[in-house]
């Protein structure tokens, strides 16, 4: 324990050992010394396979049990929104500038189990997303799209101010807050009967699957599900041209409460959680893995 | 290849399909107006006539949003898609730089431009536009950002209705920021559109934060970044309508009038914006195409939105100006700039409202340093106003305009004579702005004060002083109070290489009211070099309180040299390390460390007293009278380190005999200097016998320059006599009358010469070997020779 506090001090990420209901009981680097910086973590449900991408955007990923990083391709910027998928797959979009100078994306999916790379839909002009389902994953895209299978299960994504949720099969929209800008970063409970986004302007919103607003957690980003009850969110601040601090925070789904996982100086972001665990970033692409107790 | 096969089975897939592939291929824009609010990272500039916080004011948020509204606004009508991060200016708007992107992002844009003004942070004054891409210059992160990049500045850059400083830039973050690492700019980290973020100008230059108060001047920032955009996406011919814009200003009344706070201005931005004025687009039939009216926020910017390409007339109205008109031609999809500069209308003759000086017979004389100032009821033509400037006596000088050529003022270049009465006239072909001269002539008049120089009362270094190399300190006294606002950098000390020395300013002292003379003493920084050469320059512009100033600027070259440096064949016949014994009247003898032998020196800090002869105080040695080890015979030589105060008092060494019953009084000369010196005299003109050494005396025959002071005496030396009086062997020293001069020869420098009278007073100085003595009247003088630090001395008869 006084190693692993000395080396929390020594990162300058750790809190007074914790507010009252939560402890940060390990921290450690990820890939220290065997990557360069590494962008948009995403742990699986499960914890043991993390995603990342390299300064470049090329995407990788990473066993943490065996401890193997595999390249999951080398196209630039298609580590930036990659996701698992239900059925264990990754799903993401490469892109590349047409000679008209629009750029084209088509929606790509790797198996682990195979280590190969189907594109799954053709380059097209405008939005393609890579959206997480319970049973599978899905491409969203302005002509035509992907599904990994004709029932995929729960997912839920943005698009402007809108959310969308399917669940059973059947999609719902809502927007159960007024953002001009838009909404982002909407995800699942682990149960599947909350949704999180983000309402620019606004802040965490936590619904039902009615639509109805359950919590409105405040003014941070990229809020990921910790488990059924909190989540974990990006609290960052800037000046309108770099990053003056960033941290993670912890959320209770409720709105009753929330903690500093990491101070506001560990320029901490970019959070991730999946099988208990929590992976963020820092401003120069340093991966933590970070565990915390809860006490209610 | 791969791209080339994508897009052209894209082209032929759609072709098949029947798509119309302008309208299925829009381009998709994602436009981010930086910052948001009116909040501390906002930038606020605080401009007249508006205050800190003040909404009204300039922001860059809010030109940012402006920018933007205008670019989403052209590029819908260009066909493009956009989306934008805000659309009012409030804290809620200002989103965080992680939504930005995931918002870019989740939007699918094709390109991302990210709106902002820059400022240097620094006094330095800048404008130009300058453009960032994520990565390193010429490395951009995402493909064709750089090009993104060089499409759009030169679109920013052709803007003709602000004033630019330098051509436009283009950086990669990476390059710019080295000290962010590979952060960068926020909006552009993980930004899949190709992303540009750009700084339109500058709004801490003060004429663009006025500007940039101006709708129609934002409007434009956005039209020329639709340009930009047109020119990546290869899309310039498909717009049909242009722009016609620019900026209306005076032909030559300055802006500066009208700000309470002076602030830079380059190029025309010196001339002021007109206000209100009406401009009106007219086509080839006189119709009228379309109107608008620059605001009153100190910018003159006009637009003319979405017109069709031909030539017009663009026309200029304001009341208090001429109008005017130019022709111009539209281009489609283009920018075209008309700048204007109007006229004013001037409507009767002008006339000096106001002059100074004011003088009348009976009057106190004006100061000879007195500048002439005329005031106009307009602003005045300074070719002609200037030809019509006649004094009387004539007096060389300069013209200066103020208040945008309203008051014109006339610097004599030296100063006017004394006791002169001038005649100014101002002939009656003086014209205004507008042409039109005066109806009759202006005639003053006034008589001068008579003074009209600073009188230097001394200086050191003098010229050709030894200066002891250690804690130099100039100082110049004058007859008058100084000014001292800036005044050391009035004053300045230059090495044989023109390399100036820096004053230790913290150390600096001036005179103040009340002190019987003007003066500033500063010490140097740091020590100079012995056996260098030194330049003590005084500009001409040194002046007093009254602003009289010195009759012409001085070069005084001096010397450094080390006072302390050995003397060979003189003994010490007294260290100073103790003071006990000596005593000086009421005043205060002790042992200082600020010396140059051993460990102490004697400090004396006296107060002369009046007597009958003038001033003096008496440094009496112990054992006065009763002493027999300080004796000095008839052709020895006496020396002794004195650190002066540059009192100007006369220093004496006294010697008493005990057979003659009296004293002798041999001179050290007068205290013209700072700082350590070697002073060695002959001692001569004794009777037979021992004098023993009885002290020093500090005398001023009339009103002392320096009633009170501070003097310190080192090692007191001797050398017996060989019935010479050269002291100086080594340098083999010849000292020669030759006609009208003294000429001086040795084998090293000699760095000046003295002539004395029998008393050891000065009468003539030279800073080199040669001492003209043809105004000397006959006798025998002492001459005092200095070289190296060292002083000898010896007769002559003229």
């Amino acid at each position: 324990m006084k190693r692993l506090t000395m080396m929390l001090l020594a990162v300058g990420v750790l809190l007074p050992v914790m507010a009252q209901d939560v402890e940060v009981v390990a921290l450690k680097r990820l890939l220290e010394g065997v990557e360069g910086p590494a962008f948009y973590p995403v742990l699986n449900s499960s914890g043991d396979r993390l995603l990342f991408s390299t300064e470049d955007g090329a995407l990788k990923m990473h066993d943490l049990a065996d401890g193997v990083t595999t390249i999951v391709t080398r196209d630039y910027v298609a580590g930036h929104d990659a996701c698992w998928g239900g059925d264990g797959k990754v799903y993401f979009v490469t892109q590349q500038t047409g000679e008209d100078r629009l750029v084209y994306r088509a929606g790509q999916c790797y198996d682990p189990a195979t280590c190969r790379v189907n594109q799954v839909t053709d380059p097209q002009h405008g939005a393609v997303r890579a959206v997480p389902a319970t049973r599978g994953g899905a491409l969203m895209a302005p002509q035509r799209g992907f599904r990994s299978s004709g029932d995929i299960g729960s997912a839920t994504w943005t698009e402007g101010s809108r959310l969308h949720v399917i669940v059973n099969g059947e999609e719902r929209v809502f927007s159960p807050v007024d953002s001009w800008a838009g909404y982002l970063w909407a995800s699942l409970s682990p149960d599947g009967k909350k949704v999180a986004f983000f309402a620019a302007g606004k802040g965490i919103v936590v619904i039902d699957l009615r639509g109805q607003m359950l919590a409105m957690l405040g003014k941070y980003e990229m809020p990921c599900w910790y488990n059924n009850d909190y989540l974990v969110a990006q609290n960052a601040k800037d000046d309108g041209h770099q990053f003056t601090s960033s941290q993670i925070m912890l959320l209770k789904a409720d709105g009753t409460w929330q903690a500093e996982l990491t101070k506001p100086v560990s320029m901490a972001m970019q959070p991730t959680c999946g099988g208990g665990k929590i992976v963020y970033t820092t401003i120069d692409g340093l991966l933590y893995e970070m565990k915390i107790n809860i006490y209610q | 290849m791969k791209k080339l096969l994508l897009h052209s089975s894209m082209m032929v897939l759609l072709a098949i399909l029947g798509v119309n592939v302008a309208s299925a291929q829009q381009p998709h824009v994602y436009i981010n107006p930086g910052h948001g609010g009116y909040d501390s990272d906002d930038r606020n500039m605080v401009i007249y006539p508006f205050h800190q916080g003040d909404s009204a004011g300039s922001w860059e948020s809010k030109s940012n949003l402006r920018k933007g509204l205008a670019l989403k606004e052209i590029l819908e009508k260009k066909g493009y898609k956009t989306s934008i991060s805000r659309v009012n200016n409030t804290t809620a708007d200002d989103l965080a730089l992680s939504t930005i992107v995931a918002l870019c992002n989740q939007s699918g844009a094709d390109v991302f431009y990210s709106i902002h003004s820059n400022a240097t942070g620094t006094s330095a004054v800048n404008n130009f536009p300058m453009v960032f891409y994520r990565g390193y210059t010429g490395s951009p992160q995402i493909a064709n950002a750089d090009v993104l990049a060089a499409d759009l500045e030169p679109y920013l850059y052709a803007s003709q209705s602000t004033v630019w400083t330098h051509n436009y830039q283009i950086w990669g973050d990476w390059s710019f920021r080295p000290e962010w690492g590979t952060q960068g700019y926020g909006v552009l980290r993980g930004n899949r559109a190709v992303a540009n973020l750009s700084e339109g100008s500058f709004h801490d230059y003060i004429p663009e934060a006025y500007r940039l108060l101006s709708f129609y001047y934002c409007w434009m920032e956005g039209w020329n970044i639709s340009l930009g955009a047109d020119k990546y996406f290869g899309r310039l011919d498909q717009y049909d309508l242009g722009v016609v814009t620019g900026n209306v200003r005076d032909d030559r009344i300055k802006r500066l009038q009208e700000n309470p706070q002076p602030f830079i201005v380059y190029g025309d931005d010196q001339l002021m914006p007109i206000h209100s004025a009406t401009v009106r687009l007219l086509d080839l039939d006189g119709n009228e195409v379309q109107r608008c009216v620059t605001d009153t926020l100190r910018n003159g910017i006009y637009v003319f939105k979405y017109v069709q390409p031909g030539t017009y007339t663009v026309e200029v109205s304001e009341p208090s100006h001429f109008t005017q008109t130019a022709t111009v031609t539209v281009t489609a999809n283009a920018s075209t700039y008309q700048n204007f500069y109007l006229k004013r209308v001037r409507d009767t003759a002008p006339v000096v409202v106001d002059y100074s000086p004011v003088w009348s017979e009976g009057d106190p004389a004006v100061k000879c340093s007195e500048q002439v100032v005329l005031a106009f009821n307009w602003d005045m033509d300074s070719t002609t106003t200037c030809g019509a400037f006649k004094l009387d006596p004539p007096v060389e000088g300069s013209f200066k305009w103020e208040d945008s050529y309203y008051r014109l003022i006339f610097t004599p270049t030296d100063a006017f004579d004394v006791n002169t009465l001038y005649t100014l006239t101002l002939d009656k072909s003086a014209e205004h702005g507008g042409g039109t001269p005066m109806d009759e002539d202006f005639t003053m008049q006034f008589y001068t004060q008579p003074r009209n120089h600073l009188k230097e009362l001394a200086v050191f270094p003098y010229e050709g002083a030894p200066v002891h190399f250690t804690k130099p300190v100039v100082e110049l006294r004058v007859d008058s109070l100084l000014d001292t606002y800036n005044l050391f950098n009035r004053l300045r000390v230059l090495d044989s290489e023109g390399n100036e020395l820096a004053w230790n300013k913290r150390s600096i002292k001036y005179n103040k009211r009340g002190d019987d003379y003007g003066y500033v003493r500063i010490p140097l920084t740091r020590d100079i070099e012995v056996g260098k050469d030194y330049h003590l320059i005084l500009d001409v512009d040194i002046a007093d309180t009254a602003g009289i100033h010195l009759p012409a600027a001085r070069d005084i070259v001096f010397h450094g040299v080390d006072a302390g440096a050995d003397k060979p064949g003189m003994e010490v016949l007294e260290d100073f390390e103790s003071v006990t014994g000596y005593n000086c009247s009421n005043n205060t003898i002790t042992a200082s460390s600020d010396r140059l032998f051993g460990s102490k020196s004697m400090q004396v800090t006296y107060d002369l007293e009046y007597c009958m002869d003038g001033y003096w105080t008496r440094i009496s040695a112990p054992g006065y009278l009763e002493s027999l080890t300080h004796q000095f015979a008839e052709g020895d030589t006496l020396g002794v380190h004195v650190w002066g105060d540059m009192s100007y008092n006369d220093l004496w060494a006294v010697l008493w005999a005990d057979h003659e019953g009296c004293e002798k009084w041999i001179s050290l000369g007068k205290i013209n200097y700072h700082g350590w010196r070697y002073i060695s005299v002959p001692v001569d003109y004794l009777p037979e016998g021992d004098f023993r050494f009885a002290g020093f005396e500090i005398r001023s025959e009339g009103a002392p320059m320096c009633k009170s002071g501070t003097i310190r005496f080192d090692n007191l030396l001797r050398k017996r006599g060989t019935g010479s009086v050269d002291e100086l062997p080594l340098a083999n020293m010849q000292v020669r009358v030759a006609g009208d001069y003294i000429v001086v020869s040795a084998d090293t420098y000699v760095q000046g010469v003295e002539l004395l009278d029998i008393q050891g007073r000065a009468i003539k100085t030279a800073g080199n070997n040669c001492l003209n003595v043809a105004d000397v009247p006959a006798g025998v003088y002492l001459v005092r020779v200095h070289i190296n630090g060292r002083t000898s001395t010896t007769k002559v008869r003229l």
